[in-house]
């Protein structure tokens, strides 16, 4: 009788360990699971194939100094890292964050990339309340609907929109451009286009001293001709000419621009300017173009620096935004464990939803999120210059040169 | 704001030229076989990256890789036609549709896996290149698409009614049962006439290269307007296809005095419901109408 009250006792000492809270610092927690679904194959797969290397080159980074420190077990743990391929398809992308929730079990969930993608995804992260980090979505829109497990280490476009007004506001204050100064704007008829647009009128409306908008027109993706656009653009005899386009309709439009021997004091076309596809594709048509971007490999601080080298190292490439953004992701998330000491995902979400990371290699160097998740440094804009090169032309910090404002006419 | 419309007008004729180019192949293989080639979209695509690989790592000239290009497709057509298409010529349409849906699926994955998502553009010596007209900018390339466009409207009229071939086809097209009975091979015709509108799709393909960024996904948009030009011309006929081209390409173009650029598709559109529910032989079927009257 004494031997089986021992017994059950023993019983029940047991069992509350195992499952009242705290419970989790007796299991045995071999690996920290991150997963991800990234456009692999597909419209996507070039964006896609850079996030994967990024990802892989930060977990490997991480797990060869033993893993992530978490205070709660006393010990590193080393990362599994799971990557599905989405084929860059809305559903597919649904599917497999499910089944890195639910079958894989991970204890947090990397982001993809690409608006569309991560709009139909991040509803599977705050479903299940898994904390989810992505460097590859700066709708504004996407961080709107208010969620809570949502974070995105990406400035939303309509900041990107900001950032380039008030480069240009700098810019008429040091004489070199007019005040007030026309503007064209137009933008791909989706949430990242009026998202831009809306930027660009929210400053215009702010400074009518500064902006007058003399066109503002959305235009559908996949231009099969750019030429009534182009002709409204010259008839509104505007002095900048801003646009929001993806590379495709960027490389059609601005072709036909320079056919058709248009000219504007500054062009920028968002966010698009030094590819080299673009580049390639442009020529000298090209060069002077502004751009804005969340990153670039020429920012002279050390940690973009040092990322430039590693990921030219690993991956015999020039390190460009995407890959940056990415294995930042998988910084912020490492720092979030080990501040909530953790794997409690609740405890992780809270650690994002406070982070205050400094040494970044975002623009600005420090990652903290505004309440809808979202970051909200600025971006780092750049110039096309003759010969292939790009300088960064702002903020002063990161600059590089000073801009060349008006573009020289040819 | 005063839009440059001798401007607009001479630009949506350049263009009606590149919207023929890519609509022949359509019309010439629904009106001989009568099935809707949803693989169109991707030839037009093949076609691209074929211009690409000949132009770009072959260095050939931008204007006579095409005379290499088309005879490939050609073959490509035909024997797709003879191994495959034949095969659902007297199925139910959804097969034939199905089947070639299925084939664009393919073309489009094969491009993913050979080249990658990454968008590629062919720049060349004459990319960029203009000449003024009358105080108007005519890009070369566009110029060269339009030129195209009207040769292969002749050629295509002189086949089509001086050749035995082409009048088989026309026979084909009118009545196959009829065409047998005199002694026409109607599957080599078909053949013929599949391979035909499979080169035509290319060599839209190769010259839309020398003017837009494409990736595996291109042509998408440029099949739905195909479709609406080919209703709008009549489906059949090759000049319908090029009176059609240029009706869609100007009215384009004049709607954006009125209605917002992002708009321009729906006007193809309504055109193409507003044609099939008014004059459902299309503008061919109108000009018809009015000789025999």
């Amino acid at each position: 009788m004494k031997s089986l009250g021992i017994f059950f006792l023993t019983f029940l000492f047991l069992f509350g360990l195992l499952t009242l809270p705290g419970g989790e610092v007796m299991a045995q927690t071999k690996e920290i699971i991150m997963g991800a679904a990234l456009p692999i194959t597909g419209g996507q797969s070039r964006e896609g194939g850079y996030f994967k290397k990024a990802y892989e080159l930060a977990v490997k980074e991480i797990n060869d100094g033993g893993g992530i420190l978490v205070k709660g077990y006393g010990k590193k743990i080393p990362i599994k890292l799971i990557i599905y391929d989405d084929k860059s398809d809305n559903t597919t992308s649904v599917q497999l964050y499910e089944k890195l929730v639910t079958e894989d079990k991970v204890h947090v969930l990397l982001g993809g990339y690409g608006t569309p993608l991560i709009t139909a995804h991040t509803v599977v992260a705050e479903k299940y309340r898994v904390p989810y980090v992505n460097g590859g979505g700066a709708t504004g829109a996407i961080y709107q609907r208010g969620m809570k497990y949502i974070f995105c280490i990406l400035s939303s476009v309509e900041k990107l929109a900001h950032t380039l007004m008030d480069w240009m506001a700098l810019e008429q204050d040091a004489g070199k451009l007019k005040k007030p100064v026309r503007i064209a704007l137009m933008g791909e008829n989706t949430s990242h286009g009026k998202e831009f647009r809306q930027g660009v009128l929210d400053r215009i409306k702010a400074a009518p001293a500064r902006f007058q908008v003399v066109m503002d027109e959305p235009f559908e993706m996949n231009l099969k001709d750019a030429d009534p656009l182009l002709q409204k653009v010259k008839a509104a005899k505007a002095e900048v000419y801003l646009a929001d386009a993806r590379l495709a309709d960027y490389t059609t439009m601005h072709r036909r621009y320079t056919e058709m021997r248009l000219y504007h004091l500054v062009v920028s076309y968002g966010p698009r300017g030094g590819e080299k596809a673009a580049r390639d594709a442009l020529g000298t048509a090209s060069d002077y173009i502004i751009s804005c971007n969340w990153w670039h490999k020429d920012i002279p601080t050390a940690a973009a620096k040092t990322f430039a080298d590693k990921y030219a190292k690993t991956y015999n490439e020039p390190a460009e935004w995407f890959p940056a953004t990415a294995y930042e992701t998988v910084r912020v998330m490492v720092k979030a464990i080990e501040d909530a000491g953790s794997l409690d995902k609740a405890k992780i979400r809270d650690a994002l939803a406070k982070m205050d990371m400094k040494n970044s290699l975002v623009v600005g160097g420090r990652v903290w999120f505004k309440p809808n998740g979202q970051i909200d440094n600025d971006y780092v804009m750049m110039q096309n210059l003759p010969g292939g090169k790009v300088a960064l032309i702002y903020p002063k910090e990161v600059a590089t040169a000073k801009a060349i404002v008006p573009i020289p006419q040819k | 704001m005063t839009i440059d419309l001798p401007a607009l007008l001479v630009s949506a004729t350049l263009l009606a030229g590149l919207y023929a180019t890519m609509s022949y192949g359509l019309a010439l293989i629904y009106g001989v076989m009568k099935i809707v080639n949803l693989a169109h979209a991707g030839v037009m695509m093949w076609g691209a990256y074929v211009a690409f690989v000949f132009i770009v790592n072959l260095g050939a000239n931008p204007f006579l890789a095409p005379l290499f290009i088309v005879p490939i497709f050609f073959v490509f057509g035909m024997l797709l036609q003879r191994y495959i298409v034949r095969r659902v010529m007297f199925a139910p349409p959804i097969s034939s549709l199905l089947l070639l849906f299925g084939m664009w699926l393919i073309m489009q994955n094969i491009s993913y896996l050979l080249f990658s998502g990454d968008t590629r553009a062919i720049t060349t010596k004459y990319t960029l290149m203009t000449f003024q007209a009358g105080g108007i900018s005519i890009s070369i390339n566009r110029l060269v698409v339009f030129f195209v466009g009207i040769l292969a409207l002749v050629v295509l009229r002189q086949f089509l009614g001086r050749t035995y071939m082409g009048k088989a086809i026309r026979a084909t097209s009118q009545d196959g049962d009829a065409s047998k009975l005199v002694g026409i091979n109607t599957d080599r015709v078909m053949e013929i006439a599949f391979g035909m509108g499979i080169a035509l799709a290319s060599l839209a393909g190769s010259l839309m290269a020398l003017i837009f960024a494409f990736d595996p996904d291109f042509g998408r948009s440029h099949l739905l307007k195909g479709f609406c030009i080919v209703v709008l011309g009549g489906l059949e006929s090759v000049v319908g296809v090029a009176l059609g081209s240029l009706v869609l390409a100007i009215a384009e173009a004049l709607s954006v005095l009125w209605i917002m650029p992002a708009m321009q598709d729906f006007v193809s559109f309504a055109l193409l419901v507003i044609v099939l529910v008014a004059m459902p032989g299309g503008m061919a079927g109108l000009v018809g109408k009015f000789k025999r009257n």
